[in-house]
C-alpha cells in the first residue's frame, strides 16, 4: 500500500482505509477469525453514505472500443462495472474483457510504486529519484544531439491521449510516437476508410436478409464485439424474418459458431472466394467462382449458390475481416461487394461510424525495433502495449531494448517488456484516470477517475506534463498542472459543461486528433496488392487466432478471464492446439496429447483439442497464453502462438496470425484438457432445442406444449405456466388455509404475490460469456484453477509412452469451477463426416424450479423455498452433505471444496488487494458449504427496500440481475413473472418457451426460448 | 477332529436347534476353551497394533482434510457423494448380518446361529460405530453436525423432517444404541462366568458390576430369556428398517440409478448378504486360530453358507430387475444411465461386483465347497468387496452420468479417500480386537445348552452350584439338579 506523504490523513485516505477494513471484515465475516473493527465516520465527506453505492460514469479501456461504463463505488472502492445505458456504442452491456477491468485495478501484481533498475534488479524509488533519472536521460539524449532518437510506445486508446502524446513529443522534439493495437483490424480500418471513407462504419445487423462474414469475427474481438453483438442479436430475434449468416473461414471461431452455415476453406483462400462473389454479384473483379473452388476446396456448387443467394437477398451485410496477410484485400473485396449490392446505407453506415484512427500496427513497432537495433534510439517510453509479449522474435524488439540506453516504462503490471526496463513510472489504472475517447463522430465519451489511486501512481499525461513543465523548452506549451485541466479546456463550456457532462460520461466535441507529422513516420506502407500465398514447410495451415478472453495477451493476468471457458473450446487456464478429429485419427492423436506445431519461425507445443469446426488442412493455436512475465496469474501457463510467427504483417500494419504452414507432431507428453465440458452433444435431451424458420412460419412450436394444472392461474404463479411451491405441504399445500404466513397472497409482505422468473432467448444468445464474468464480479464467486490452487498429477499412457501429467487447473479438472451461471455449447450434427454442424449455447443457472428436488431433501432447511418463488441457500446453516446437488437435475450447485476466501490457504482466490473488489453486499461463502445463483437476492432485496423507503412498490423492471445487466445480446430477461409490468411476463408468453427438463415436474423458473435456425437450401 | 470335516451320516437339520457338537464333552470345556480365547499373544498384539496404525493414518487424513477442506477428497462435481458415503452404507449394510443372525434367527430357533452369532453382534456394534463416523467425515463442515439432530434450541429451527438424511440419523443412532444394548443383555451370563474364573481382583470387580451380579438363579434365566426375547422381537424389524431408511438416502432423489422402489428390499438383502460374508471374514481366522473348530463347525458354516447363497440370489435378482425397470421403463435417462453402468465407463466397478455377487457366490450350491473354510474365507473376501463396489456402483456412476450431459464427468478417490476407509477398517478391527481379548466371543452360555447334559454324557467332569459358582465334579455330587 502506498504511504501517505504527509502525516495529515486526507479524506480519500480515511475513504480508503475505511473501505478496505470494511471489505476485510466481509471477507472473514462469519468465521472464527478474530473480530476486526470498523473507523466510523467523526465527519462524514460529502455525497458517501457508508454501505450506499455512488456511481461514476467513465470508459471501459480494455480494447479500442471504448465502451461507456458506471463503475459502482462503494465506500471509496470500485465493485462492479456494468454498461453505461447512455453510451451509444454499447447501450448498458458490457462483456467479459469490460468486467475484467477491475481485477486490471485490483490486480496483486501491479506495481505498487516506482521502480528503478540497480544491481541489474528493479527495485522500488521514489517518484524524485525515478523522474530525475528519466530526465537525466532525456538530457542526455539531447546534449549528443539525439533528440529524435527519443521514441515513445502507447498502447494506442480511443481519444485524445495519442494526439496529447504525439504534442509532446513534437514540443520535446523527440521522435516520433506510435500508438500500437495489438489486436485491432488495421487492415480494414485502411480498407474501409479507403472504400466508405469511414475507420468504421456502423453496422446495421438489423437491416441485413443475408449476413456474410468472411473470417470477420465481429462478436469475438473484431472491432467493437458488444456494439456488434447488440446489432446482431436484435436480427437474430426477427426469428423467421431473421437474416441467414453465413460464415466463411478455417476455423469456426464463436462468431462462426453463431451461423446458420460454416463454408469451412482452407486458409488464405478467403480473397479468392471473397473476389468470385464480387465477380457474382456485378462488382468489378477477376475471381471466378472456379478458382474460388479451386484455391479455397469448397465445391464451386456451393460458391455459386452463395453468390446466388447474396444476389437475391438484398439488402445483405458482407463483412470481410481475415488475419492473413491478405487483409486489406479481403476487407477491401468486402466493401465492394456491399457497395455493388447497394448496401452501403443500408446495412453498412459510413456516416454513422466511428471515427476510430490513428492506430499503429506491428510493422511501425518492428522498424522501430530496427531503429534501436542500430543503436539510433536513445530514450524509449512504453505506456501499455507488450511489444516484446507481441511481436514476432523476428523482429527483435527485446534484442533492440538492450542496446536503447535508457527504457522507461509506464505499464501499471510487471509484462514483459517493463521487465526489461530501467525505469518503471507506473500509470494509474484507467479507472483512476481521466480522459476521452470519441467512440461516434462528434460525441465524447468521458473517462473519469472513479476512485482515489489504490497504490503510489501517476497518471502518465500528469507525469508528462510536469516533465514539460520542468523542462525550459517545453514549459511554455503547457499552461495546465494537470491532465484533466487541458481536457477540461478543450471541452466546449468550460468547467461547468463538463462536470455537468461527467454525471452521464457522454458530451459534446471531438477527440484531439493525432498529428499527422507524428504519425507518419509510424504509418503503414501502401497496401500490398498483390495476394500472398499462405506458405511453408509443412502438411498443415497454421491458424493463429485472438482469444475472446485474452485478447492478444492483455487479459492474462486477471483470473476472471483465464478461469472463463473459452466460449469455443471451453478450455480454460491452457492453450491448446485445435485439429479436426479426421486428422487427429489418421495422425494417431487422441486429445490432451501434445502436439508440436513448427514453423520457419519456431514451434509451440501444447495439447490437442478435437474440434469439428477447424479444416481438416489446418490447425489452430490461440494467442494470449504463453506469458514469461506479467504476473502470477499469466506466468507460466500454455504457450505463445507467435513463437510461430515470422515478421509477416497485413495491409494494415498489424501482424499476420494466420501466415504460414506448419508441420505437426505428436510430441511425448499429455495433458488433461482443462475443460468445463462433459459431453459436447445433447443425446436428445432437449436441453437446447431449436426451431426452424420454415417450422415456426408453420406455427410449430417444437414439441408439445404441456398444460399443467394450476396454469397461469394458480395461486403462486399468475404468468408463469408452471405452479410453484406445488410441494407444499400441510397449511402451506391447503387452498383454504388461512395459516400460511408469508406464503399467503394477502400476507403484508406480498412476497407471495411475486414470482422471480427469468426467460433466456437462446435465438439471440450468442454464447460470449459476458455474463458468466458479470456473474463472478456480482457475487464474489471464487476462481479456482490457477496454478496453486491445485495441480493434477496423474500417471498417463500413450502410445508413445507413459508420464506423469501435471497439469494445473486440478479444480476445473476435477469438475469444480464455481461458475453459478455456466455456458453450455452442444453440437448438433457433424458425428458422422459432414463439415456443417450447429451450434447451440445454453446459459445454464439455477432454475428456481417451484418444485425444488434439492429443497426437499436438506436435513437442515440450508435450502428452502422463499415466498417470492426464490430458491434460497443459506449459508450460515449449510453443514456440507451436498444432498441437493445429487437431487438438482440441472447440476447448478457448486461446493467450497477449499477455503478461498481464507487468505491464509493457498486456495485463497482473492489476494491483497483483488478483496478490495468483493460485493459488500455478498457474502464471501466458507470452506464446506453449497452455493448457487440467488437470481442476485441482494439486487432484488434492494429494490425492494429502495421502494419501502420511498413508499412505493418495485415498479416494473426497475432492476435487474447482473447476468442480465451485461448481457450484450439481451438474451435474459429477468423479472416478476406475476405481474404484467414487468417484460418478463410477457416473455414467458412467447410460444417457443420451454422448460429445461419439464418430464421432472420441477417447474422452473428459467424459461428458454427456442433458438431459431435458418439452415438454408441444401449445399 | 477329521470327522468333523467330513458330512455327518446324519445331517443335522440346521434350521432347527438339533445342532450337534460332539466333540464338546463338558460344561468345563466349554468355559476352558472358550474363555482360552481371551489370552494375549503375540500375534494379537502385532494385529492390534497393525489396526491401530491403520486407524491412526486414517484420523491423520481426516484432521488434514478437516483444515485443508474436502476437496482433498477426490469428489468430482457432480459426484458429490464418494467413498465416505460408499463406506458409510457398506458399513452399515455389515452390521445387517449380526442382527439378523443373534435376533431373526433366534425367533426362528434357527441353532446354527449359536455359536457365531456373537461374533456378528459384536461386529454389528463396530460396523454401526465405523458406519456412524462417515456421515459426519464426509460433510463439509463436521463440527456443524449436530445441527441434524432435534434438539431444542432458542433459534426453534429443527431439522428437515422430509430429509432421509435426518431419517439416518434416527436409524443409525436407534440400531447403535439397540444392538448394544442386545450386545451387552446377551454378554451378561458370560461376564458371570469371566467373573469367576478372574483371578486379578481389580479385573474380578469390574467383571461383577457388569455382570449386574449375576447369580445364575432360576429368577435372573427366566427374566434374562425374556429380556433376551424382547430384544430379538425389537430388532428384528430394526434389520429392515435401517437399512430400508439408508436406500431412501438414494431412492427419494430424482437421479436416474437411485430413484426406484425397489430400493429398501434391495438393500435390506445386499446388507444381510455383506454381513454374512463379513462374518466368515471374521469367524473363519477366529475357529482356525483358537482352535475352535468343535466348537463352530462345519456344519454351522455350511448353514450360514446357504443363508449367503439365498442372499446372494435376492441380491442378484434385484440387480437384473434394476436392468429390466430401466427397459421397461422407457425412460431414457435410466436406460442411457445403466447402459453406462455395465457397457460404458464403469464397466469394470460393474462387472466386480455382479461376479462377487451373483456369479462367484453360485459356487455355495456345491456342498463341497460351502464346507470348505477356506473357499468361503475367500468368497467372504470377494463378497466384501463385491458388496461396497455395488455401493460404488449405485452411488458413482448414477451421479457421473445423469440428466446433464454437460456435466457428465469422472471420479478417483484421492489418497485421502483412500487412507480414511483404512482407517476405518483400522478402527473396527481395532474394536474387535480389543473384543475377543475381553468378553467371550462365543456365547458360553447358549453353547452350554446344546451341548449334551451330564448325566446323560458319560464322562461329566463339572457343575454349577446354586449360586452360579462352577464347582468340581464328584461321585457324590446329585446329578440333574431339580
Amino acid at each position: 500500500m502506498t504511504q501517505p506523504p504527509k502525516t495529515v490523513v486526507k479524506r480519500r485516505e480515511f475513504l480508503k482505509v475505511l473501505g478496505s477494513t470494511g471489505a476485510a471484515a466481509t471477507a472473514v465475516g462469519c468465521s472464527m477469525e478474530r473480530v476486526e473493527q470498523l473507523i466510523p465516520y467523526v465527519v462524514s465527506p460529502d455525497h458517501t453514505v457508508p454501505g450506499v453505492s455512488t456511481n461514476y460514469a467513465t470508459i471501459c479501456r480494455e480494447c479500442a472500443a471504448a465502451c461507456g461504463v458506471i463503475a459502482e463505488v462503494r465506500d471509496g472502492r470500485a465493485i462492479k462495472l456494468e454498461g453505461n445505458p447512455d453510451h451509444p456504442v454499447n447501450r448498458g452491456a458490457l462483456c467479459a474483457r469490460g468486467q475484467a477491468a477491475l481485477q486490471g485495478l485490483y490486480n496483486p501484481d501491479r506495481y505498487r510504486g516506482p521502480m528503478i533498475r540497480r544491481d541489474n534488479r528493479l527495485q522500488p524509488a521514489t517518484w524524485d529519484e525515478a523522474l530525475a533519472r528519466v530526465r537525466q536521460g532525456l538530457d542526455e539524449a539531447r546534449a549528443a544531439n539525439a533528440a529524435s532518437g527519443v521514441r515513445f510506445v502507447s498502447q494506442h486508446e480511443n481519444g485524445s491521449f495519442p494526439g496529447f502524446v504525439d504534442q509532446w513529443m513534437a514540443a520535446g522534439g523527440f521522435g516520433a510516437h506510435i500508438a500500437f493495437d495489438a489486436e485491432a483490424d488495421l487492415a480494414a480500418r485502411a480498407a474501409n476508410q479507403a472504400e466508405y471513407g469511414s475507420a468504421w462504419p456502423a453496422l446495421d445487423f438489423t437491416a441485413a436478409h443475408l449476413i456474410v462474414s468472411i473470417g470477420a469475427d465481429f462478436l469475438d474481438g473484431w472491432g467493437s464485439s458488444v456494439a456488434h453483438q447488440l446489432s446482431f442479436a436484435d436480427a437474430r430475434a426477427k426469428l423467421g424474418a431473421a437474416p441467414r449468416f453465413v460464415y466463411i473461414g478455417a476455423r469456426r471461431s464463436l462468431t462462426g459458431l453463431n451461423a446458420d452455415e460454416w463454408i469451412a476453406c482452407r486458409p488464405g483462400s478467403e480473397l479468392a472466394i471473397a473476389e468470385g462473389l464480387l465477380g457474382a454479384v456485378g462488382g468489378t473483379s477477376t475471381g471466378t467462382m472456379a478458382v474460388a473452388a479451386t484455391a479455397s476446396g469448397v465445391t464451386e456448387a456451393a460458391l455459386q449458390r452463395l453468390a446466388d443467394e447474396l444476389r437475391a437477398a438484398r439488402p445483405s451485410l458482407v463483412l470481410g475481416g481475415v488475419n492473413t496477410p491478405d487483409a486489406y484485400l479481403v476487407s477491401q473485396a468486402a466493401a465492394r461487394i456491399n457497395r455493388a449490392a447497394g448496401n452501403v446505407g443500408v446495412t453498412v453506415k459510413p456516416d454513422q461510424g466511428s471515427t476510430i484512427g490513428g492506430a499503429d500496427g506491428a510493422r511501425a513497432l518492428a522498424a522501430l525495433a530496427t531503429e534501436m537495433n542500430a543503436g539510433t534510439v536513445r530514450v524509449l517510453f512504453v505506456r501499455g502495449a507488450n511489444p516484446v509479449y507481441t511481436l514476432p522474435k523476428a523482429a527483435q524488439f527485446a534484442e533492440g531494448m538492450a542496446k536503447v540506453p535508457l527504457k522507461v516504462s509506464f505499464s501499471s503490471y510487471p509484462d514483459e517488456t517493463s521487465e526489461l526496463c530501467d525505469v518503471v513510472l507506473p500509470d494509474h489504472h484507467a479507472l483512476e484516470s481521466w480522459g476521452d475517447s470519441e467512440p461516434v463522430r462528434g460525441t465524447l465519451g468521458l473517462q473519469q477517475p472513479v476512485m482515489d489511486p489504490l497504490f503510489n501512481t501517476r497518471a502518465t499525461a500528469d507525469v508528462l506534463i510536469a516533465m514539460a513543465r520542468a523542462d525550459t523548452a517545453m514549459a511554455a506549451r503547457y499552461t495546465n498542472a494537470m491532465y484533466r485541466d487541458a481536457l477540461t479546456s478543450r471541452y466546449g463550456g468550460g468547467q461547468g459543461a463538463f462536470t455537468a457532462a461527467l454525471s452521464t460520461g457522454l458530451g459534446q466535441g471531438s477527440a484531439l486528433a493525432r498529428s499527422t507529422a507524428a504519425s507518419s513516420a509510424a504509418a503503414p506502407a501502401a497496401p500490398t496488392a498483390a495476394p500472398q500465398a499462405i506458405a511453408g514447410d509443412g502438411e498443415f495451415f497454421l491458424v493463429v487466432h485472438p482469444s475472446p478472453a485474452l485478447g492478444a495477451g492483455a487479459g492474462a493476468n486477471k483470473p476472471w478471464l483465464q478461469e472463463l471457458p473459452d466460449p469455443v473450446s471451453k478450455i480454460a487456464w491452457q492453450s491448446w492446439v485445435e485439429i479436426h478429429p479426421s486428422t487427429a485419427a489418421r495422425l494417431g492423436v487422441h486429445a490432451g496429447d501434445h502436439l508440436t506445431v513448427t514453423t520457419a519461425a519456431g514451434s509451440v507445443t501444447a495439447p490437442a483439442y478435437l474440434y469439428l469446426g477447424i479444416h481438416p488442412e489446418a490447425v489452430a493455436v490461440s494467442l494470449g497464453q504463453g506469458h514469461t512475465a506479467y504476473g502470477r496469474y499469466a506466468q507460466g501457463l500454455g504457450v505463445n502462438a507467435v513463437d510461430t510467427l515470422g515478421a509477416t504483417y497485413d495491409g494494415g500494419g498489424r501482424l499476420a496470425w494466420t501466415q504460414a504452414k506448419a508441420r505437426v507432431a505428436k510430441a511425448a507428453g499429455h495433458s488433461r484438457l482443462v475443460s468445463t465440458e462433459g459431453s459436447a452433444r445433447q443425446h436428445g435431451r432437449g436441453i437446447a432445442q431449436a426451431l426452424t424458420a420454415a417450422q415456426l412460419a408453420a406455427g410449430e412450436t417444437g414439441g408439445a406444449h404441456h398444460e399443467f394444472i394450476g396454469d397461469a392461474s394458480h395461486e403462486f404463479l399468475p404468468g408463469l405456466r408452471a405452479p410453484v411451491a406445488n410441494d407444499a405441504q400441510g397449511d402451506l399445500g391447503s387452498q383454504s388455509s388461512t395459516k400460511k404466513g408469508m406464503y399467503a397472497d394477502d400476507h403484508w409482505s406480498g412476497m407471495a404475490s411475486r414470482r422471480w422468473a427469468m426467460t433466456i432467448d437462446l435465438s439471440r444468445c450468442t454464447g460470449c460469456s459476458a455474463c458468466v464474468t458479470a456473474c463472478y464480479a456480482e457475487n464474489n464467486i471464487p476462481t479456482v484453477g490457477a496454478r496453486w490452487q491445485g495441480r493434477s498429477l496423474r500417471p498417463f499412457h500413450t502410445a508413445d509412452g507413459a508420464g506423469w501429467d501435471s497439469t494445473p487447473g486440478a479444480n476445473i479438472l476435477k469438475g469444480r469451477e464455481m461458475a453459478w451461471l455456466r455456458i453450455e455449447r452442444y453440437f448438433e450434427g457433424g458425428e458422422s463426416g459432414e463439415t456443417d454442424f450447429e451450434t447451440r449455447f445454453v446459459p445454464m443457472l439455477c432454475q428456481h424450479c417451484g418444485n425444488a428436488p434439492c429443497e426437499s431433501v436438506c436435513p437442515v432447511f440450508a435450502t428452502y423455498h422463499a415466498p417470492d418463488g426464490l430458491n434460497v441457500q443459506v449459508y450460515n446453516r449449510c453443514v456440507g452433505t451436498r444432498y441437493c446437488s445429487n437431487a438438482c437435475p440441472y447440476k447448478v450447485r457448486y461446493f467450497n471444496w477449499h477455503g478461498y476466501g481464507e487468505a491464509e490457504r493457498r486456495q485463497f482466490a482473492f489476494p491483497d488487494p483483488l478483496h478490495l473488489q468483493l460485493n459488500p453486499d455478498v457474502t464471501v461463502r466458507g470452506k464446506g458449504v453449497m452455493e448457487k445463483c440467488t437470481f442476485c437476492v441482494q439486487r432484488i432485496r434492494d429494490a425492494e427496500n429502495r421502494a419501502t423507503a420511498e413508499g412505493r412498490s418495485v415498479e416494473g423492471d426497475e432492476f435487474t440481475t447482473a447476468c442480465a445487466q451485461a448481457c450484450p445480446s439481451r438474451a435474459i430477461v429477468f423479472g416478476d413473472a406475476a405481474s404484467e409490468e414487468w417484460s418478463v411476463a410477457r416473455q414467458v408468453e412467447d410460444p417457443r418457451a420451454y422448460h429445461v427438463f419439464e418430464e421432472l415436474n420441477t417447474y422452473t423458473a428459467v424459461v428458454y426460448l427456442k433458438k431459431v435456425n435458418h439452415p438454408g437450401g441444401p449445399r | 477332529m477329521a470327522t468333523l470335516v467330513e458330512p455327518l451320516d446324519q445331517r443335522p437339520n440346521v434350521a432347527t436347534a438339533n445342532i450337534q457338537l460332539p466333540a464338546v464333552e463338558s460344561y468345563e470345556q466349554v468355559d476352558r476353551e472358550i474363555a482360552g480365547t481371551l489370552v494375549p499373544t503375540t500375534g494379537w498384539f502385532a494385529l492390534l497394533g497393525i489396526s491401530i496404525a491403520f486407524f491412526l493414518w486414517g484420523a491423520g487424513a481426516w484432521v488434514y482434510q478437516i483444515y485443508w477442506g474436502l476437496g482433498n477428497a477426490g469428489y468430482n462435481p457432480p459426484v458429490m457423494w464418494g467413498v465416505y458415503i460408499i463406506s458409510f452404507v457398506f458399513w452399515v449394510g455389515i452390521g445387517h448380518a449380526g442382527t439378523l443372525i443373534s435376533a431373526i434367527l433366534y425367533l426362528f430357533r434357527a441353532g446354527f446361529r449359536t455359536t457365531i452369532y456373537r461374533c456378528a453382534e459384536a461386529m454389528t456394534v463396530f460396523a454401526v460405530m465405523t458406519a456412524g463416523l462417515f456421515p459426519i467425515i464426509h460433510i463439509g463442515r463436521p463440527w456443524k453436525f449436530f445441527w441434524l439432530v432435534p434438539y431444542p434450541n432458542w433459534r426453534l429451527i429443527w431439522p428437515n423432517f422430509k430429509s432421509p438424511l435426518v431419517w439416518d440419523v434416527f436409524a443409525i443412532s436407534t440400531y447403535l444404541t439397540v444392538s448394544a444394548t442386545f450386545l451387552y443383555v446377551g454378554l451378561i451370563p458370560d461376564i458371570a462366568v469371566l467373573r469367576d474364573r478372574a483371578t486379578n481382583p481389580v479385573k474380578k470387580r469390574i467383571l461383577a458390576v457388569m455382570s449386574l451380579g449375576w447369580r445364575n438363579s432360576e429368577p435372573e434365566w427366566r427374566h434374562f430369556a425374556r429380556m433376551y426375547l424382547f430384544l430379538a422381537a425389537f430388532s428384528t424389524p430394526l434389520v429392515l428398517s435401517v437399512h430400508s431408511v439408508v436406500s431412501f438416502d438414494f431412492a427419494m432423489a430424482v437421479t436416474p440409478g437411485w430413484h426406484a422402489t425397489i430400493f429398501p428390499p434391495y438393500f435390506v438383502a445386499g446388507a444381510i448378504f455383506s454381513g454374512i460374508g463379513m462374518v466368515f471374514t471374521i469367524i473363519i481366522p477366529i475357529r482356525k486360530f483358537f482352535r475352535l473348530q468343535h466348537i463352530v463347525t462345519i456344519n454351522h458354516l455350511d448353514a450360514a453358507a446357504k443363508l449367503a447363497l439365498f442372499t446372494s440370489m435376492v441380491v442378484g435378482c434385484a440387480y437384473l430387475i434394476e436392468f429390466w425397470v430401466a427397459w421397461y421403463s422407457a425412460n431414457e435417462f435410466e436406460q442411457a444411465y445403466f447402459w453406462n453402468r455395465v457397457f460404458g465407463q464403469w464397466w469394470w466397478a460393474a462387472w466386480i461386483m455382479l461376479s462377487c455377487n451373483m456369479i462367484f457366490p453360485l459356487s455355495l450350491f456345491s456342498q463341497k465347497l460351502r464346507r470348505n473354510p477356506t473357499w468361503l474365507f475367500i468368497l467372504s473376501i470377494l463378497i466384501n468387496i463385491g458388496m461396497w463396489y455395488e455401493r460404488f456402483v449405485i452411488i458413482v456412476p448414477s451421479l457421473s452420468h445423469e440428466f446433464e450431459p454437460w456435466q457428465w464427468s469422472g471420479y478417483v478417490p484421492s489418497w485421502v479417500d483412500v487412507s480414511i476407509l483404512a482407517g476405518s477398517f483400522g478402527w473396527f478391527f481395532m474394536w474387535f480386537l480389543l473384543f475377543i481379548k475381553n468378553l467371550p466371543v462365543i456365547a458360553i452360555a447358549e453353547v452350554k445348552e446344546i451341548i449334551p447334559p451330564r448325566l446323560r454324557s458319560h464322562a461329566p467332569v463339572a457343575d454349577i452350584d446354586v449360586t452360579g459358582h462352577h464347582v468340581d465334579y464328584s461321585p457324590e455330587t446329585p446329578g440333574e439338579r431339580e
